[in-house]
């Protein structure tokens, strides 16, 4: 039971990083249809101006969210006008080239980052890394003893509210709903007066700095190399696909369904196999629902 | 090019180990041809039928642990690899083709790569039948000599060059190429699209999986994050085709060339040290801006750029 | 056609920069990672060569020659560890090769070393069956992995007592034959092994097996893990409060440097096998880790240390080598006995090894944020602490 319970926690918290970790991925894929493989890379760029910011200012991680994300949008900007929109907009074979693209961002970002601050494990040791609460410390003659760590709680609570407030600027504003739009069909938008091009860059800005604020988030609880960027990247990947394209709400609970899976495999299957389990979902997602969870409710409710 | 060229190419490369190179160059060659060889065969998939996948080193994968599962439990020479890979990639291509091909685009390049990652973690998790982690290790390899290995490696490229040419330039070609323009209309135009991916499918698998089975006989070492790596297999594969020029004949095989031959000269830059990764990185980054079908796709604008006239056809 | 001007004039300056390079020095040309996910041991172990050769040049070099050190990234693949091997010996024509981190790549080194009858130094690659396929030119100074635990099953066995015991291993070579080796450990001492996990390296969330691990309530927790996991594991182990007799980590990640400064107060009591540590009273040590400590700011690992006094080893063999072909070198390193800062050097053939050094183990524990080394007795730098105190009874 206790066992059980605690699998719970740690997979709802993990959900949530995932979660964080997969939308800026969702908004991208949503609206530019690219696949990027630099993802990961973003985020680990992210760390490192977190870490930075730690080490010489000690300015605490989550705070450093407003220098990084602004930082990545503008790097976003970037990257979308002048790398990729000259190799979206040729009539190439294949739409995929632009994944030699993200590949060969991805190898520069790790690479410079190793020029810059060495191969090194660099973690920004704050003093709440480790702090948690405990329910026998609140509740003296509990049956059994759980436990939910600050950082974890954290960065889950972060991820609800940059959902929340996500979701609001995409169907509240008149930017998100032209970025919606751009999502749904390209051509139409365009032909709507929607800046479409504009959009792809804010998008791809947006989504750049929502993967740069979830480094800030993670680095207190995990560690950073230059190299870490590619598993994060197939992360992503999983949670977009199983939310749904471009959707916010779709990403957090794909995260969280990810993350409580995952956290029940390990435990009753072998962590080993986690990974299985993992890409598993991710193909019965991809063939059996390919809009996503959140389609799932929209059905029922065009059903009613 | 004229329709000699290949037959002149082969019959150089055929000639090359007389010139007495040394045994560095020679195993440069072989990580050429080798890299030809997958991406000839990703080519035809996805240059060709339009089916971009992002797991072929599930199929290079199954092709090594054939060939190292016969040497290591059943005991007979791991070259019997190459010809029992064959069976195996195709049982392969056709379950992964079942679960993936129902899929289009970026849907059926995400579902590949899963497939590979999940294969991967199967290799590891089989301890007993894959030796796990640890890997499979040749006691000794059957040559020193690389001439051997590279007559080898030779004829499955040039065989494989010649097989998807065939097949490009007949009737199937033509289903492969309509299917990748345009899924519905070739559907509509009475073509079994999924019966011809699937073939497209199990002849790019079979392929790979003999490069694997290669790759075992010659690197002597397999285990599960060498060849069913995502980054060093997978990508690196879509890299040869789309720089080298997606669906043309020479693609794969200049694509090969820069990512092998070029990747290794850079890499030798002394003064580079570790900042190699950013040029080659850069350098990609060049290529696929200015020349988006690759270079031989490209290869006008490439010749351009060099002030080179272009060549006569 | 132009095409094929083209290729040509790639291959021909291909050649040209692959051509040997003439010079009056011993040149060696080291094969690291330097990119990559190991490039942290490729940096710790390219530093510690140089100190090495730097060292060795000022004492008057080799046979009066100066040694000439320099590095090639194989960025961790084992094709690429063997293209820089096959250009050495091939076309460099170098008569003996060191270096290489992960197992895999040693590996594909030492089948080319062995085929082209060049020795091969192998300098921290732990794999068992590097030094098990009857090779004659493949030589290790470092433990096998098997070993890596001896000390730690020691400490066991004489301090720590326990009865049941927890493994958890990383998904790799070094992982899977770390932990194979506490199981038998564990089965020839009787001790019950309740929870026994392989976990992906890198992974964010130990929690999971970490939890199962608390219900099993085993004495000890033994943990094989490359790199920063260890760190996040005790990270976690600290948040779940699991009370174990002794945490104990099998080297690698728990004998950086980095993961004291990760794990901070969750590192304190965690015991690690290691191989080597600055404190030991081998010649020489304390002043390879001070120089280093005072020129990258850390202390190195085992991985460095054992690079260091590889350079010594190397060069030992080459000044006892009748000449500079590979075959009187290869006869040399057999006849190796040196101390160095790494400890002594000698290559044996037993328990189905080959030409493998058999140094001792030691234990270090985590005492106040400092490692001190704490097993065997002889070599300890301060009394160890047993019992450690439960979780809730710290701060």
């Amino acid at each position: 039971m206790e066992v059980l319970l605690q699998t719970l926690i740690a997979g709802l918290l993990l959900g949530g990083l995932y979660a964080l970790i997969g939308l800026g991925m969702t908004l991208i894929m949503g609206v530019m249809k690219i696949i990027n493989l630099a993802h990961g890379e973003l985020m680990m760029v992210g760390m490192y101006v977190a870490y930075v910011l730690f080490s010489a200012f000690h300015i605490d991680p989550y705070l450093s969210i407003i220098v990084v994300a602004p930082l990545l949008f503008l790097l976003g900007i970037v990257f979308q006008k002048y790398l990729i929109n000259p190799v979206l907009r040729v009539e190439a074979i294949l739409p995929e080239n632009q994944v030699i693209l993200t590949v060969g961002i991805g190898m520069v970002l790790a690479n410079v980052a190793t020029i810059i601050f060495s191969s090194n494990y660099q973690s920004t040791p704050v003093s709440y890394a480790t702090t948690a609460w405990y329910l026998t410390d609140f509740w003296k003659g509990a049956p059994l003893e759980l436990s939910l760590s600050l950082p974890w709680s954290v960065s889950f609570v972060f991820a609800i509210f940059i959902t929340t407030g996500l979701w609001f600027f995409l169907s509240k504003t008149d930017t998100g709903k032209s970025i919606r739009a751009t999502a749904q069909d390209y051509d139409a938008a365009l032909l709507m007066g929607v800046n479409v091009k504009k959009m792809r860059v804010v998008t791809f800005g947006l989504g750049s700095a929502l993967v740069g604020s979830a480094g800030c988030l993670f680095i207190p609880i995990y560690y950073l190399y230059p190299d870490l960027g590619g598993q994060f990247t197939l992360i992503a990947f999983v949670i977009t696909i199983l939310g749904g394209l471009g959707s916010t709400i779709g990403a957090i609970i794909g995260g969280i369904i990810l993350g409580v899976f995952e956290s029940l495999t390990a435990t009753y299957l072998g962590m080993g196999w986690a990974p299985v389990g993992r890409f598993a979902i991710f193909i019965l997602a991809l063939i059996f629902i390919p809009g996503g969870i959140v389609s799932l409710f929209k059905k029922r409710r065009l059903a009613r | 090019m004229n329709k000699y060229s290949p037959f002149l190419l082969l019959g150089l490369l055929a000639l090359l180990p007389f010139v007495g190179l040394s045994s560095y160059m020679m195993h440069i060659l072989i990580l050429f041809l080798m890299w030809s060889v997958i991406g000839i065969a990703w080519n035809l998939l996805s240059g060709y039928c339009g089916q971009v996948s992002f797991g072929h080193a599930a199929f290079f994968g199954i092709g090594a642990y054939t060939a190292g599962i016969f040497y290591a439990k059943v005991g007979i020479s791991a070259w019997w690899g190459m010809p029992l890979s064959i069976i195996a990639s195709t049982i392969a291509a056709l379950v992964i083709g079942y679960i993936c091909l129902r899929l289009r685009g970026p849907f059926f390049a995400l579902a590949t790569l899963a497939m590979g990652m999940i294969l991967k973690v199967i290799a590891e998790n089989l301890t007993d039948f894959t030796g796990g982690d640890i890997g499979i290790m040749l006691q000794q390899r059957t040559w020193v000599d690389k001439t051997g290995y590279y007559y080898i490696i030779l004829a499955i490229a040039a065989i494989s060059f010649f097989v998807v040419k065939k097949i490009v330039e007949s009737k199937l070609g033509y289903y492969f190429v309509a299917i990748r323009e345009d899924q519905d209309a070739a559907e509509s135009l009475g073509i079994n699209t999924t019966l011809y991916k699937t073939i497209a499918l199990c002849i790019s698998a079979v392929i790979t999986g003999i490069a694997g089975a290669f790759y075992m006989n010659y690197m002597g070492y397999i285990d599960p994050k060498v060849v069913f790596a995502l980054h060093d297999i997978s990508i690196i594969t879509i890299m040869v085709v789309m720089v080298g020029g997606v669906a043309t004949y020479w693609g794969p095989v200049v694509g090969s060339l820069i990512m092998v031959m070029l990747a290794e000269l850079i890499r030798s830059i002394p003064k580079l040290g570790e900042a190699h990764h950013t040029f080659f990185g850069v350098l990609l980054i060049l290529i696929i801006i200015f020349m988006p079908n690759g270079i031989v796709g490209d290869f006008r604008k490439f010749a351009k750029f060099f002030g080179v006239r272009r060549a006569q056809r | 056609m132009k095409r094929f001007g083209i290729m040509l004039l790639i291959v021909s300056i291909f050649c040209l920069v692959a051509a040997p390079v003439m010079a009056a020095n011993i040149n060696l040309v080291i094969p690291l990672p330097l990119t990559g996910k190991q490039a942290k041991f490729g940096e710790i172990m390219k530093r510690s060569y140089e100190i090495a050769v730097e060292e060795i040049n000022a004492k008057g070099g080799v046979k009066g020659q100066k040694l000439a050190i320099s590095f090639e990234d194989s960025t961790g693949k084992p094709e690429i560890a063997r293209s820089i091997v096959e250009k050495l010996i091939g076309t460099k024509k170098q008569p003996i090769i060191v270096g290489e981190y992960t197992s895999a790549c040693a590996k594909a080194v030492a089948a080319v070393a062995e085929e082209r009858k060049t020795p091969y130094l192998v300098v921290a690659s732990a794999d068992d069956n590097i030094t098990q396929q009857k090779y004659k030119y493949v030589f290790r100074q470092n433990a096998v992995n098997s070993h890596y635990s001896d000390g730690v099953a020691d400490y066991f066995k004489k301090i720590v007592k326990p009865s049941t015991i927890a493994i958890l291993y990383e998904s790799s070579a070094f992982g899977t034959s770390g932990a194979e080796a506490m199981r038998k450990d564990a089965k020839a001492m009787g001790i019950k092994v309740v929870v026994d996990e392989k976990y992906e390296a890198g992974s964010v969330d130990f929690k999971p097996i970490l939890s199962k691990v608390k219900a099993a309530k085993p004495d000890v927790v033994y943990m094989v893990s490359y790199v920063m996991d260890a760190s996040l594991l005790m990270k976690q182990i600290k948040e779940l409060r699991i009370d174990a007799k002794q945490f104990a980590g099998g080297a690698a990640g728990f004998a950086i440097p980095e993961f004291l400064q990760n794990a901070k107060d969750a590192a304190e009591y965690v015991i690690s096998a290691t191989l080597w540590t600055e404190k030991l009273k081998y010649p020489g040590a304390k002043e390879y880790a001070n120089k280093y400590k005072a020129k990258y700011g850390d202390f190195p690992s085992y991985h460095g240390a054992s690079a260091y006094a590889s350079l010594y080893v190397v060069a030992d063999a080459l000044k006892r080598a009748k000449d500079m072909q590979p075959e009187s070198i290869r006869a040399a390193m057999k006849a190796t006995n040196l101390m160095t800062a790494f400890g002594p050097v000698k290559f044996e053939d037993k328990e189905g090894y080959q030409n493998q050094n058999f140094n001792d183990t030691f234990v270090i524990q985590v005492q106040k944020g400092v490692f001190e080394t704490i097993w065997p007795e002889n070599h300890a730098s301060k009394k160890y602490i047993f019992p450690v105190p439960t979780w809730k009874d710290r701060r």
